[in-house]
């Protein structure tokens, strides 16, 4: 990735992080999984431009692979679950909006303590893209933690992975193209698996409100 | 080639699974022939790794000493729970609880979870690992909402977020691990052994967080406390023979994960960082689940909590380290047997009286006296009585962190009687007390079939033997593997 035009680079990392703050402010379903694609199409960029330097078939079947499955199947089977249940809106959030706008920043803070700075002896291409992508991550995280809806927490994982797919992008740790394969291939299986538990859970809840759930305790 | 056997088998039988359209004898024997080939497989990779040190094929699959003790967890629990899981579910189907295709599906996934842990053992890849360790989630998830009722969807659902978000945690730090300033080198195929030998060159600060990362990660598939929430749920929500694997190999194969990384964090960063972490993680695992089990009512969660409890021990004993490191694996094996033990007594107790409540369940020395045997010794077994193995690794565990951390050994000695009297208060309550008949349907005295006994009763008496005689080749991968997490 170093020799690529770091203002570009930048404009990848900021697209990849504000999706995921943007994640935490939209309320509308089919919002966040527009959000969602097209971080994923930020990534997906990430992947063809870090390819030109070690170009092999097999990385193009792991970056065709790539695109299908995060930018095209699971929105796919996100809307089939928006459509189906007819579920408009996103269940509500553990915080309200101003504490989760707070907790994002704290966690921004969070990104430029010292021991995360140790984080940035990693970076081929600048530490700032580096940084935004390790706030993604934790930003991410608490996007999956805070919100009550199922398919908010599934978008909230994969915004996860893909924080983490772009920290390694930045941090010059791609992974040979079987390996990349490999993960894919079990990130469909997640979604789709994710995605039909969602449906059960809808059938046997009436919500996708996971805090409906309350058969377990102790 | 053994190595490909191992991984081979229970794929060919989960297609082969996939292919029965009809009978569930066929099913069944499909599971019989296989769980006997993955036995003598891991019993074969454990004498070639006693006598040569290693068994290998071609530069993917590897096995030491280490993943060698794991291994044997794996296959041993995995054929009791083989043929524990025909006799159980035969009485399922008999009660009409469930038919065909729910056995089909059971067949199929058994043998998916059981593929995936082997490869999650055997592979050399870290990334690899954490495929197949992910590949567990996804194939156990179905298998914990198996009876499609309200609670085990909830469990099987929180089972698969925070399991997800764990591993993607233990992802990253995965990723961390293998820098650019490590020598395994970047896009190349990177295994643990030139993790290991690169880890020297790693960036001291960035191993303690890649280390934190990982132990989060895969702690949370362990059930280190407080990332265990989801473990209660699970493991006492899936079918009992299910509960058996997650609780005694599954935990022991994500508790490899961390063991591994373990040796490369301690490679760059002196070793006080990882026990320190270990130690604190070991405490507060095991101090969680004493109090709980004291006020648990469901005999299933019991078990559960007292697994999480098994895993606070283990990671303390590696933690103190020494003879701490030694104790700790032994301690994987006997409790994945024990807690086998007391999963499938679980099972059997819950096909006859219908509820995993301990309020509901009385007299079960006198309605099912093998099973309240196997109950009873399960139960002294697990809380660390004498003579069974566990009071033994127990002792050797806290006598490791005498010397250095008195006052976390006399706590965790005082949380285990806790728990002794919690077990005692629950399990006395169920198996002594008299039963009395409800004014309807009353339960018929005897056990619910002989493949329902047989597995608990090999396990039970291997426990036995096993904590008064450990064979050589047994001690020796596990010295090999213990001096290997040392250091």
């Amino acid at each position: 990735m170093a020799h690529l035009n770091q203002q570009t680079l930048l404009v990848f990392a900021t697209i990849i992080f504000a999706s995921a703050v943007f994640l935490h402010l939209t309320r509308k379903n089919t919002s966040a999984v527009r959000l969602y694609m097209v971080q994923s199409s930020a990534i997906a960029a990430l992947l063809i431009l870090s390819s030109f330097d070690r170009f092999s078939p097999l990385l193009i079947v792991a970056i065709v692979a790539t695109v299908a499955v995060k930018i095209f199947i699971a929105p796919y089977f996100f809307y089939g679950l928006i459509r189906r249940h007819q579920l408009k809106f996103s269940v509500n959030t553990y915080l309200n909006t101003p504490v989760s706008l707070m907790v994002i920043a704290a966690l921004l803070v969070l990104t430029r303590s010292d021991f995360f700075s140790a984080l940035a002896v990693l970076a081929t291409s600048g530490d700032k893209m580096l940084r935004l992508a390790f706030a993604t991550v934790l930003i991410s995280l608490f996007l999956a933690i805070n919100r009550k809806g199922a398919l908010s927490q599934m978008i909230g994982i994969l915004s996860l992975e893909n924080g983490i797919v772009a920290f390694a992008l930045f941090a010059g740790l791609e992974q040979s193209p079987g390996l990349q394969l490999g993960i894919t291939f079990n990130i469909l299986i997640w979604v789709i698996i994710a995605t039909v538990f969602a449906s059960m859970i809808f059938r046997k809840f009436g919500s996708l409100d996971v805090t409906a759930m309350k058969k377990l305790k102790g | 080639m053994i190595l490909l056997i191992l991984i081979a088998a229970p794929l060919l039988a989960a297609l082969a699974s996939l292919a029965v359209r009809k009978k569930i004898l066929v099913l069944e024997i499909i599971a019989m022939i296989v769980a006997p080939v993955e036995f003598v497989a891991a019993a074969t990779i454990a004498t070639q790794v006693y006598r040569q040190g290693r068994s290998e094929y071609g530069v993917y699959l590897a096995a030491g000493a280490l993943e060698t003790v794991v291994l044997i967890t794996v296959a041993l629990v995995g054929l009791a729970a083989t043929f524990y899981s025909i006799g159980y579910l035969r009485e399922e189907v008999r009660k009409q609880i469930i038919g065909f295709s729910r056995v089909r599906q059971f067949f199929i996934l058994f043998h998916f979870f059981l593929m995936a842990m082997f490869f999650a053992v055997i592979t050399v890849s870290p990334i690899m690992m954490w495929i197949a360790i992910e590949a567990t989630t996804l194939s156990t998830a179905f298998l914990i909402s198996f009876y499609n009722k309200a609670s085990s969807m909830e469990a099987a659902w929180k089972y698969l977020i925070i399991n997800s978000i764990g591993l993607l945690l233990g992802f990253f730090g995965t990723l961390l691990f293998l820098t650019p300033g490590n020598d395994a080198g970047v896009d190349k195929f990177v295994d643990w052994r030139s993790l290991v030998e690169s880890g020297g060159s790693m960036n001291p600060t960035l191993a303690k967080v890649a280390f934190i990362f990982v132990l989060i990660g895969y702690g949370t598939k362990v059930g280190l406390a407080p990332m265990h929430t989801w473990l209660p749920d699970a493991h006492s929500k899936a079918p009992s023979p299910i509960s058996a694997l997650l609780s005694g190999s599954l935990l022991n194969v994500a508790m490899l994960a961390i063991l591994k990384y373990k040796i490369v964090a301690d490679a760059a960063i002196p070793t006080s960082f990882s026990r320190s972490l270990m130690i604190y993680f070991g405490v507060v695992t095991i101090t969680i689940p004493a109090f709980i089990i004291i006020v648990q009512k469901n005999y299933k969660r019991l078990f559960a909590y007292s697994s999480i409890e098994h895993m606070g021990i283990v990671t303390l004993g590696i933690g103190f380290g020494g003879l701490g490191t030694f104790a700790a694996l032994l301690h994987m094996i006997y409790h994945s047997l024990a807690k086998s033990v007391l999963f499938f007594s679980a099972g059997n107790i819950l096909l006859k009286y219908g509820s995993t409540k301990m309020q509901k369940v009385r007299g079960v020395l006198s309605v099912m006296p093998v099973t309240g045997v196997l109950l009873l010794i399960g139960f002294l077994a697990i809380t660390g009585m004498p003579p069974f193995g566990l009071f033994l690794t127990e002792i050797y565990i806290l006598s490791a962190g005498i010397a250095d951390h008195l006052p976390v050994v006399i706590g965790v000695l005082l949380l285990l009687l806790l728990v002794f009297a919690g077990f005692l208060r629950h399990i006395v309550g169920m198996t002594l007390s008299s039963y009395k008949a409800p004014d309807t349907t009353p339960i018929a005295c005897g056990e619910s079939g002989y493949l329902t006994v047989i597995p608990p009763i090999l396990l039970l008496s291997l426990l036995i033997v096993a904590g008064f005689y450990l064979p050589a080749p047994i001690k020796s991968l596990l010295d090999s593997a213990a001096s290997l997490i040392n250091g």
